[in-house]
Formats: C-alpha cells, sequence, structure tokens
C-alpha cells in the first residue's frame, strides 16, 4: 500500500535525504482551495477564495484575523489551521498583556517534524501583519519552512496566481491600496477554472497596513471583506480589466 | 553492503551489520542538498558566510535571513533542511539562557558546542525520533576583556587586596562544526569543552576548526579554505570577510544556473568593529567582497581560457 | 550536661526548660521576605523637553550602616530605556538579570531591540504584582524613563506591589517627601513640557540630590545621573555633590 519503504512515518529519511511524509502534507495545501497575499509599501493584502460543501451549504472561512495587526490566510486542513491559529491568538494576546505591545509579525520557531507520532500540520498558511518597520508577508509551511514573501500564492491551481504574482511584481511596491487589493482579486481569478467567476459568496479580502500619515495611531486596524463588502472591490477588479481590454482594442 | 533493502535503513538507532547508522549517513544526504556555509576562525574574528539559493522570485530579497545570533557573542549557520537548523537554534539559545542563569555570563563557545554536540548526538539513539538533517557551523568569541559578572552593581573597593592576575588574558575566536551524528571537533589545546577554564596563551586558544564548510558546495569550499593557510593565524578578520565571500561564489560555480543571496555575519574581539558581538555584515563591506569576489572568478575564468588557448 | 552534636548551640534544658521545636518546623505556613537586606535610596526623575534626566546615589546601605559605597542603581536597558531601582540591591540584581535576558531575546529578531520605556514598565509592573501576588514581593519601587510608542518622552514608576504612577517628574523613598516639593515648585502643573530645558532638569535633580544628602540619613554624596534623549543615552557614574557644607553637623 505504501508507495515506498521510506513514507511511513514522520521520522525516516530516504537514501536521498528526504522526509516523504513531510512532503505528502505538502499536498493536503494544495487540496485546499487557493488563497494569495501580497504586499506594498504600507499594506498587506490577503485575498481566498471560499468554497462550499454543496449548494445549500455555508462557505468556508479563509481569513482569520489574529489580532487587530495581523491576520491569517489558510489552505488546506481548516481544523489544522485552527489549532495554529489559535496559538497565534493567544501569543498575540500575551504580548499585548505583558508588555503593552501588539506582537511583531515573523517567523517563530515551531514544533517540528522530529518526533514519532506526531505528524506534520496539513495546512499552508500566509501570515499578514504589521509592526514598526512596516508590512509583512509570511508562508508557512507543513514541513515547518516559514518564508518572508513580497507575494504569495497557495493552495489549488495557485501556479497561474503565483505566475501573475511574478509576472506583475515590481508593480506592486508602488501600488495604492485599492490597487493592491484589485492585484491579488486578480491573482485570484486567473486561478478559476472556466465555469467559475468571482462572487459576493466565494471572495475574501483581508486588508492591514500602517496608517496614512498624521492620522491618530501608526497601524490601520485588520479589515476582513466579505459579502456585500467586496461589491465595491469586485467592481473595481472589473473596472481595471474593462479599462486594459479596452486600450488592448486601442493598440490593434 | 548496500543499505538499502537491507531492512536496517528503516529505523533510526538501528546498526546495520557492519556497523554503519543508516539513518543518519541518509540525514548526511539532506544536509548535502543545502545551500554552501562557511566559517573561518581569523586572528581578531571569526566570519560566517552562507548561499542561499532562491527558491521563487517571490521571495522578499534580504529577508529570509539564515544564520542566527545565539547570546549576544555566537553566532550559527547551518546547511540542510531549516526547520531542522531553526530547532538547532532554538536549542542553544535555551543553553546559552540557562548558562547565564547557572553561571551569570555569556556561555564559551567551546561549551555551547559541547552541549549541542550532545543534543544532536541524542537524536541518533531512539527510533521514535530522526537525526537533524543539518550540519552547523557554530562561531562565537569569547571575550578577552574581564567581563563584569551579570547583575553586577560596582566595582567594590578601589584598595586593599583583591585576588586578580594583572595582565591575565583569555577568550578568543571559537568555530565548531556540528554533523548529525553528533560529531564534532575541539583542539586538545583548546580548554576543554566542558569546562569554561580559559587556556592561557589565547593565540592557540579555543579550537575546533581553522575553517569548516558544509552543504553542497563544501569539497570547492574546503578546497579553497586549505589555500589559506589558517593556521599560520596571520589572516585578519577583513581579509576573512572577503575570502568566505570568494568562497561561497567559487562554491557556487557548480550550479551557477541558480541565482543566489549571500548573507554574512561576523564576530571581531572586543575592540575590534563588532565588540565582541555577532552582528550581520554591513551592506557596503558584504558587497564590496562581493564584487572582489566575482572579479576573482572572472580573473580565474580567463586564465582558463589563457591556457586553452595555449 | 548533654555534649551530643545535636544539643551544641542549644539552650540548656536544665536551665532553660526542653527546646520548643515548634520553631523548626517545616510544615505550615511558609515565609517569604518580609524585609529588604541591602537598601538604595531615592531615585529621582524628570521630564524635560525631549528626554528624561534620572538620578540616584550610589550607596547601598545594610540597615543603618552605609556598606557599599560603589553601587550604581541606574541601569540601561537596550538603547532606550532607563530603570532606577530603589530598595532591595539583591532584587536589583535580579531584575537586572531578567532585563539582560530580555535585552538578549529581543535582539534575535532581525529588528533588534523594538521594546521602549513603556513596554518595559508594563512588563515590570506585572513582574512586580505576580511576585506580591505571590506573597514573595520584589523589594523595590523603581522608575522608568525612555520613550513611549509614539516618541513622546516617557517616565513611570513602579513599586513592589505593582502600583504604577506617572507623572512629569517623580521620586521614590525619602524622595518622594523631599524632592516632590522641589520638584513641583520648579516645575509647576501648569507649565508645559516644551518650556523645561534639559539643564534646568539636571540642575533641579543635583539640587534635590544635596537636600536629600543633607537630610537623608541613607543617602552619599556620591551619585549616578542619566540623561536619555533622541541622541542617545548619556550616563555618569561617578558624579560628586558639589558644594555641600556640613561644618555645622
Amino acid at each position: 500500500m505504501f508507495r515506498n519503504n521510506y513514507d511511513n512515518d514522520a521520522v525516516t529519511f530516504s537514501p536521498q535525504g528526504r522526509i516523504f511524509q513531510v512532503e505528502y502534507a505538502q499536498e493536503a495545501v494544495k487540496q485546499g482551495s487557493v488563497v494569495v497575499g501580497l504586499v506594498n509599501k504600507t499594506h498587506v493584502v490577503l485575498v481566498g477564495l471560499k468554497r462550499n460543501a454543496e449548494e445549500l451549504s455555508s462557505y468556508q472561512k479563509k481569513i482569520i484575523e489574529i489580532d487587530s495587526h495581523m491576520a491569517i490566510a489558510i489552505a488546506g486542513l481548516a481544523s489544522d489551521a485552527r489549532v495554529l491559529s489559535n496559538f497565534m491568538k493567544q501569543q498575540s494576546l500575551g504580548s499585548k498583556m505583558t508588555y503593552g505591545r501588539p506582537i511583531p509579525p515573523g517567523p517563530y520557531p515551531q514544533t517540528n517534524t522530529q518526533h514519532y507520532g506526531k505528524r506534520p500540520y496539513g495546512v499552508g498558511l500566509l501570515v499578514a501583519g504589521v509592526d514598526e518597520s512596516g508590512p509583512h508577508l509570511f508562508e508557512f509551511q507543513p514541513s515547518g519552512l516559514t518564508h518572508e514573501m513580497a507575494a504569495c500564492a497557495i493552495g489549488a491551481r495557485s501556479q497561474m496566481a503565483r505566475t501573475y504574482l511574478e509576472r506583475n511584481l515590481d508593480k506592486f511596491p508602488d501600488s495604492s491600496r485599492d490597487e493592491l487589493i484589485t492585484h491579488g482579486l486578480r491573482a485570484l481569478k486567473e486561478t478559476l477554472s472556466q465555469d467559475k467567476e468571482l462572487t459576493v459568496d466565494n471572495t475574501s479580502v483581508g486588508v492591514v497596513g500602517l496608517a496614512p500619515e498624521g492620522s491618530k495611531g501608526r497601524i490601520e486596524s485588520f479589515k476582513l471583506y466579505e459579502g456585500q463588502e467586496t461589491v465595491p472591490l469586485l467592481e473595481a477588479l472589473e473596472r481595471a480589466d474593462g479599462a486594459a481590454e479596452e486600450s488592448m482594442e486601442v493598440d490593434s | 553492503m548496500t543499505s538499502i533493502g537491507t531492512g536496517y535503513d528503516l529505523s533510526n538507532s538501528v546498526f546495520s551489520p557492519d556497523g554503519r547508522n543508516f539513518q543518519v549517513e541518509y540525514a548526511v544526504k539532506a544536509v548535502e542538498n543545502g545551500g554552501t556555509a562557511v566559517g573561518i576562525r581569523c586572528k581578531d574574528g571569526v566570519v560566517l558566510a552562507v548561499e542561499k539559493i532562491i527558491t521563487s522570485k517571490l521571495l522578499k530579497p534580504g529577508a529570509n535571513k539564515r544564520i542566527a545570533t545565539v547570546d549576544r557573542h555566537v553566532g550559527i549557520v547551518s546547511a540542510g533542511l531549516v526547520p531542522d537548523g531553526r530547532h538547532f537554534v532554538s536549542r542553544a539559545r535555551d543553553e546559552a539562557s540557562s548558562w547565564r542563569g547557572v553561571y551569570k555570563g555569556p556561555i564559551p563557545t567551546s561549551a555551547l558546542a559541547n552541549r549541542l554536540g550532545g543534543y544532536v548526538q541524542a537524536y541518533t539513539l531512539y527510533s521514535s525520533v530522526r537525526p537533524f538533517g543539518t550540519t552547523a557551523i557554530v562561531a562565537g568569541w569569547d571575550s578577552e576583556a574581564e567581563l563584569a559578572v551579570d547583575g553586577q552593581v560596582g566595582t567594590g573597593p578601589s584598595s586593599g587586596s583583591g585576588g586578580k592576575v594583572e595582565g591575565a588574558k583569555g577568550g578568543g575566536p571559537g568555530l565548531y562544526m556540528i554533523e548529525p551524528s553528533g560529531l564534532y571537533w575541539v583542539s586538545s589545546t583548546s580548554a576543554s569543552a566542558s569546562s569554561p577554564i580559559y587556556h592561557p596563551n589565547p593565540t592557540i586558544l579555543p579550537g575546533g576548526y581553522y575553517g569548516a564548510a558544509t552543504g553542497k558546495g563544501r569539497q570547492a569550499a574546503k578546497a579553497e579554505l586549505e589555500k589559506l593557510d589558517l593556521s599560520s593565524g596571520n589572516l585578519s578578520l577583513a581579509d576573512g570577510v572577503k575570502e568566505a565571500a570568494r568562497i561561497i561564489y567559487v562554491a557556487h560555480e557548480d550550479s551557477k544556473d541558480k541565482e543566489f543571496e549571500l548573507e554574512m555575519s561576523w564576530i571581531s574581539s572586543v575592540d575590534g568593529p563588532t565588540k565582541g558581538r555577532h552582528e550581520e555584515v554591513p551592506k557596503e563591506l558584504r558587497e564590496e567582497a562581493e564584487k572582489a569576489a566575482k572579479r576573482a572568478l572572472e580573473g580565474e575564468d580567463e586564465e582558463e581560457e589563457e591556457k586553452m588557448e595555449e | 550536661m548533654n555534649h551530643f552534636p545535636e544539643a551544641w548551640g542549644r539552650p540548656r534544658d536544665d536551665v532553660y526548660g526542653a527546646y520548643d521545636h515548634s520553631y523548626l518546623q517545616t510544615t505550615g505556613p511558609k515565609a517569604h521576605t518580609s524585609s529588604p537586606a541591602v537598601t538604595g535610596t531615592s531615585v529621582l526623575g524628570v521630564k524635560f523637553n525631549g528626554g528624561v534626566v534620572l538620578a540616584t546615589d550610589n550607596l547601598a546601605s545594610y540597615g543603618s550602616l552605609a556598606r557599599f559605597t560603589d553601587v550604581k542603581r541606574l541601569r540601561v536597558f537596550g538603547s532606550n530605556a532607563i530603570v532606577g531601582f530603589g530598595g532591595d540591591v539583591s532584587d536589583m540584581q535580579y531584575i537586572d538579570r531578567l532585563l539582560e535576558s530580555i535585552d538578549i531575546r529581543e535582539n534575535y529578531s532581525h529588528h533588534g531591540n523594538m521594546l521602549n520605556a513603556k513596554n518595559l514598565h508594563t512588563y515590570l509592573s506585572k513582574v512586580f504584582y505576580k511576585r506580591r501576588s505571590e506573597f514573595n514581593p520584589l523589594w523595590n519601587h523603581i522608575l522608568v524613563a525612555g520613550y513611549d510608542g509614539e516618541g513622546e518622552p516617557f517616565l513611570s514608576s513602579a513599586d513592589l506591589l505593582g502600583t504604577t504612577f506617572s507623572a512629569p517628574h517623580l521620586a521614590t523613598g525619602f524622595g518622594a517627601h523631599l524632592a516632590v516639593p522641589i520638584l513641583r515648585r520648579l516645575f509647576p502643573e501648569e507649565m508645559p513640557l516644551e518650556e523645561v530645558s534639559k539643564e534646568a532638569a539636571i540642575e533641579a535633580l543635583k539640587q534635590c540630590l544635596k537636600v536629600l544628602y543633607y537630610r537623608d540619613a541613607r543617602s552619599m554624596d556620591k551619585y549616578s545621573i542619566a540623561v536619555i534623549t533622541k541622541e542617545g543615552i548619556d550616563i555618569k557614574e561617578n558624579e560628586v555633590i558639589e558644594g555641600t557644607e556640613l561644618g555645622f553637623c
């Protein structure tokens, strides 16, 4: 039943030095619906495609607020993500209680995949947050690898989104908050199969960033757009795409 | 005897009939796939460098650090599985902090290497765990000046008897490499790894490696390190930074198709540029070293071409 | 007479009656520190336009004995904050090591130690409160000086009970009685912080130290003074109060 002798557990190296169980956990992330994250100079945007089990059921949450300055987007096993998000919420509250400061986002060492009987988490996370040095976006993988990214997409068909992000990477830093959201939605749209489109029901957008100069407080608190609130964002995407098409027609 | 198919390689802490632990050997394979890391012990400091292969264009440039600080005076870089490396660093920090809790001062690099060696070795003993998929280079500078005990509030009476030896000096650079088996080397002239007693002669102190290399390009890097004649103790820290950068560039030649970032850190003596602390090499200095490294490589290529023409 | 070793040093039963073993019981209520041992006296602090200045003398007393005359009671935390300690010196040393470990841990992050004085004060007040709730207090009264999250000068106190108090000028110990009235006269409530110069603040503290040296029997004329501004921390630890006249004694 096993593909080879070395993939029974997470504590066995293959002769090439690989750990198959961890690589398989990585696959669980690809089963989840796609989430995209991207950063400009002041903000981080998370966008996610929500799925529903059946027509009459509600949609699975993709973006979870950790604190007013931090949120995560998830792809993979949602129950694993809940364990991790609860942990992060506790850490964050702890920091606020003891130091009176929001916890800086960052790669924290985690209990890893080195012990028998423990399995790696079957979920990938995009962590978006701000601290005094600005906005940050981290990708967390089941292997325990964490990377700080300029932009990132994980989940089913996320390769299409990554291609879009790579092509437009140099536009992000100088784009405005709204433009960044549009870029995120467009990356998300790239991943959709032919018969699907972004709707108010299946789209989630989260934004957190530094407050504009001269305003009270340094942080623009995390804002989650869902349902009807996404209408203006989706309309902005449509307008931008329309404008792009028109200009292409002019070119031809 | 081959390892595969015998069944002796399926579990950790199992010896094969010819006395090998295959799981540890496989862990070494994970190290050999990782980006090259080097450490150079100079006369007035230690330098660490690592080649970070850029696996995605979407990574934030310059953000994902691979060299970590332990306490204030030790740096650790590892090749192999990055999360295992982070676990290793986390343990090192705990050890350094517990040392302070007992001895009220910074942990000597040799003692830290000793404790970490023991920790890594423990992960080869049980079938419920797997060995570390990393080889770590631990670099530090034990202060040569007399340090105040943590929490010390004054110097005491200025007159009267005291127990100090005038002009006594200890401390110095230390460089150690800990492999997945838990193996590490200390030189016999150094203070014994388990005891923090300083050797009276700082020039032959605290030991370990003069130069260490691990990861994919370790062979090329070791060959370059050997050319430096490090045991004579003439290389300055400033030159060490340049050599470390050049060696990473040389080691990268075999995987030229992949882009990489160079990350470097250093620890100088107390009167040097980092004042005994482990810090990132300043950007200007690193870029200068990288330029020189590229020039050196181009120079070699030209020489080879000339030879070919001849 | 009983010559067995277990009776050595014990009052003789035939003279004093049987020894009352209830004194040596290991069960029952446990007592922690109920008084400080080696103590430092006042800590003084004043906010000025753009920074804060703190001062303490360099004496640690053992009861009424001037036991240690070279004790630095202003401790620097990272590059952003100073803590001035009054009260028990060994508890101060414990907290100092605690601060050291926090500074080391904070520097592990790529951006270095980002805890400001306000964060530090929040933390320390919680340490004090936790310890007193365990009936094992850290016997100190501290002032924390530096900047808050908005970059404004910050000065606040915390004591062994976990009580916190903040004002433009503060003093602990004997100074709370002797120095605060002087500081209030020099810098009245309605006086905006912008009008308090660094020089005036330093001069005021020197004046307070002198009054304290005259009146507080647990003080001495050697002192430390630390000025924290946006440029950094300027700390002097071997100053001497000038122009003292003790001929009248």
